[in-house]
């Protein structure tokens, strides 16, 4: 029983060594000569191009917004998935979540946690930041109710319907104004092109599509994360099935 | 019609699904089959719609992401729709429409399918593989009731996470070691990196293509997935999961690698020949029917590979003829293998003595498939076979052609144990007979399918399309052409 | 510095597969997975390196910015990651419900 296993382990260090090496062999560091290929357009042509001031909201939302489409319906797809194989199973009230005064300032944090998501959010396409992490930071607030006021707050007071809803028509908001550019006679997700107001650069209203894109994605991935952490708390909390059968 | 709405079309559909759930649960049903024709109709119009290349976002190809549709991918989009409206109408009457997240997901793969046969960006590539990978995990885990499904899906999971990161490491290198991503502006700079960058590229990218495909060194999870997936889940997988990876690999290796380095075409030569024996050898030993089934794709999988790696215009024609043989006859196979494996509630081949005389028409079809699957002129597989014989000895490729047909035989072998218990006598009368109208209507269009596409050599469009497809891939110049015209 | 980057992403790849080729823990294939899938993210990163960068915001205040792209591909692919990692812990907590184990050896359907 012993050595098969110190083979195995001895045969996965020699493939892991072997592809390290390979993979070192085939890493090539030239002189840097300036950027070239599709970056160069990116940096230069962002301002003239979408409006934004940050260039890789530019590349997620506008040039490359497809590839973003996609990422979100990756999250999308989990979401969903979480959701099939934790289905039928309620929430119960298994704890009542920390002290009151926790709860106290909890309450008085919430309203500054989403002021600074949706700030996240609105601003991607000038700052650091944009729909995900907007949403991701939006999620949290609803971890954290589940941690502070413990687990059967939340389902009470935002159904898992509201949810469903709400990054369900996130998703569907991003594909419309994908098509807007397909009906005004352009590609899928055209910006600037199909009409959007550029606006000028560096105010909040500018960019065209963009902002109007991080709304979206921050509607799909918060109300998302959210649904995947409570899929898995609620089977968690399920004392019906605490104990694992014996196989 | 612009290529983009084959693929916008099921993402609709999976977007909502979920709304008509929450506000209007009446029309979950309807809604299902009438994205489910909206999205194959868009799918068969944008392959009607000949070969173009257009921009996301109106941007030129090396800014944007392009989707190309040429004969290649026309021939996949195809195939992509007739597979999966099969696959869901049989899903309609296994399931009902109840279990909507189940078509949310499925819709989400129709998508991310028609996605990666379409697109003409590598990292564009990578993001609708995944997609397809999560929708696929889930699909096969479904229903969550059944552990044997939970176990294979987590499997296919590892395994497909593993195969991702190396197409994303390929990826990697690409970008690294030219600074573009579109496959048609790439198919002309990469082959001026340095020969170990090139190498790794093209490693990565196979061993990738290799574990999503099922190919050997990456082909454990396939025969769990497939016999532990519902019945329509299993015809879908071998029926068109596979074969876009199968299609990823031929697009990436002749496009990308032909003209740099003819040595990847000598690896799946190898890889493939060694898939194709596993694959019967394995086949052959199964007493469960759908695990024999599982394992004659591996086979399957094999036998392309074999057709990509003769690095002709007349293997692409084979391995797409293949593909397309294969889809129509697994598809069959596995969905008669699941009326009869409910009919004696068992999967075991020895439980399903006797069934010919209840479901004579479900076991002539599955006859008829079998037939097909292993090579018995002149039915279809018999025709791809023999496309991919004279491509492989064109080649000078002896050994794996001898490999095919001794897999031939060999197939006919194992087919032929699970016929004879179907013939033989019962000593007991099956305990579920529950009427199958929809899928026995599929079985038959499928049989159908499988006559025409027996004749498509002698029909002149078919065939003409077919080498055509062969052509215009095996160069490469064309699809450059179109998208940086 | 370029090639301390790459090295250390190479070799952060190789720990997450030998990790996963290894251990017979479910949770510690699941790291490994992150960890090959930090490595590549890694190796991404340091390819928009550009010497004396300033980060690709307008007005590029005081020099050449890096190349943006990598970044752009790293943010979708930490996604992508998030989504799958998320999934390997669901079947996870699925399986052990089931076995009350994440040996893989005790785990029949996983073995081999």
């Amino acid at each position: 029983m012993k050595s098969p296993r110190n083979l195995q382990r001895l045969g996965a260090l020699a493939l892991s060594l072997a592809l390290g090496w390979w993979l070192w062999q085939g890493v090539t560091i030239s002189p840097f000569q300036g950027i070239t290929g599709p970056a160069a357009r990116y940096i230069h042509g962002t301002a003239r191009d979408t409006g934004a001031a940050n260039v890789v909201a530019a590349i997620l939302f506008d040039y490359r917004g497809f590839d973003t489409l996609g990422e979100a319906s990756v999250i999308y797809t989990t979401v969903c998935g979480v959701a099939l194989l934790f289905a039928k199973r309620r929430y119960r009230r298994s704890s009542h979540g920390l002290s009151f005064i926790v709860k106290r300032s909890m309450a008085l944090l919430v309203p500054f946690i989403l002021l600074y998501a949706s700030s996240i959010i609105v601003m991607g396409h000038l700052s650091p930041g944009g729909g995900f992490q907007g949403g991701s930071v939006m999620a949290t607030v609803t971890i954290l109710f589940c941690v502070i006021y413990g687990s059967s707050f939340e389902a009470a007071r935002v159904s898992p319907k509201v949810k469903e809803t709400i990054e369900s028509s996130g998703a569907l908001l991003f594909v419309l104004i994908g098509l807007v550019g397909l009906v005004t006679g352009g590609a899928f997700l055209t910006n600037i092109a199909a009409g959007f107001p550029r606006g000028t650069m560096g105010q909040l209203f500018s960019g065209g599509t963009i902002p109007l894109l991080n709304i979206a994605v921050g509607m799909k991935v918060g109300a998302g994360l959210s649904t995947l952490f409570y899929s898995m708390v609620k089977i968690l909390e399920d004392p019906t099935e605490s104990s694992p059968p014996e196989v | 019609m612009n290529p983009v709405l084959a693929i916008v079309a099921p993402f609709l559909a999976a977007f909502t699904i979920p709304l008509f759930f929450v506000f209007r649960k009446r029309w979950i049903g309807s809604s299902i089959v009438l994205f489910g024709i909206l999205s194959a109709l868009l799918s068969l119009f944008v392959a009607a719609g000949g070969e173009r290349a257009v921009v996301m976002g109106g941007w030129n190809p090396e800014v944007g992401i392009t989707l190309v549709v040429d004969s290649l991918s026309t021939a996949f989009l195809i195939l992509a729709a007739l597979g999966f409206s099969a696959s869901l109408s049989a899903a309609t009457e296994a399931f009902g429409y109840g279990p909507w997240r189940f078509y949310v997901l499925f819709f989400l793969s129709w998508a991310a399918t028609n996605g990666i046969i379409l697109t003409g960006d590598l990292f564009n590539l990578f993001v609708f593989f995944e997609i397809f990978s999560v929708a696929a995990y889930l699909v096969v885990a479904y229903p969550p009731r059944s552990w044997q499904a939970i176990e294979a899906g987590f499997k296919y999971l590892i395994f497909g996470t593993v195969g991702a990161l190396f197409l994303l490491i390929g990826i990697a290198y690409a970008f690294m070691a030219t600074g573009q991503l579109n496959m048609a502006i790439l198919a002309r700079v990469l082959p001026r990196a340095p020969e170990t960058t090139l190498s790794v590229v093209i490693g990565c990218l196979v061993v990738g293509l290799f574990i999503k495909s099922g190919t050997v060194p990456g082909h454990f999870w396939l025969p769990d997935a497939h016999s532990s997936a519902q019945t329509p889940v299993s015809a879908l997988l071998s029926g068109v999961f596979v074969k876009v990876s199968l299609y990823a690999l031929i697009r990436l290796t002749f496009l990308l690698f032909g003209n740099a380095d003819g040595r990847v075409f000598f690896v799946l030569l190898l890889f493939g020949t060694v898939t194709l024996c596993l694959g019967h050898l394995m086949a052959f030993q199964q007493e469960d029917i759908k695990r024999l089934l599982a394992y004659s794709t591996v086979a399957q999988v094999g036998t392309i590979v074999i057709a990509i790696g003769c690095a002709s215009a007349g293997g692409i024609a084979a391995a797409v003829y293949h593909a397309f043989n294969h889809m129509a006859a697994k598809m069959g196979l596995f969905l008669v293998a699941g009326v009869l494996a409910e009919d004696r509630a068992s999967r075991d081949i020895a439980q399903m003595r006797g069934l010919f005389r209840h479901r004579p028409l479900f076991v002539l079809a599955f006859c008829l498939f079998a037939a097909s699957i292993a090579g018995i002129p002149p039915l279809n597989g018999f025709m791809s076979k023999w496309f991919l014989l004279v491509a492989a000895a064109e080649r000078g490729a002896l050994i794996p052609a001898a490999a095919v047909v001794a897999g031939t035989v060999l197939s006919a072998a194992y087919y032929l144990r699970a016929i004879t218990a179907f013939f033989s006598p019962a000593e007991t009368e099956p305990p579920h007979l529950r009427p199958h109208p929809v899928t026995g209507a599929i079985v038959m269009l499928l049989a159908l399918l499988g006559l025409v596409l027996a004749l498509a050599p002698y029909i002149d469009p078919l065939r003409e399309g077919l080498l055509a497809v062969g052509s215009d891939t095996s160069s490469g110049a064309r699809y450059i052409g179109r998208v940086l015209q | 510095m370029l090639p301390i980057s790459y090295g250390t992403a190479i070799i952060v790849f190789c720990i997450g597969l030998y990790t996963i080729l290894s251990k017979r823990n479910l949770f510690k294939t699941v790291i490994g997975l992150s960890l090959m899938e930090g490595g590549v993210l890694m190796l991404i990163t340091s390819s928009g390196y550009v010497p004396g960068g300033v980060p690709a915001l307008l007005p590029f205040a005081g020099g050449e910015p890096v190349n943006p792209l990598p970044h752009s591909f790293t943010l979708t692919a930490i996604v992508i990651g998030a989504a799958d990692v998320a999934l390997a812990l669901a079947f996870i907590i699925k399986i052990h419900r089931r076995y009350g184990t994440v040996d893989i050896d005790k785990i029949r359907g996983l073995r081999g």
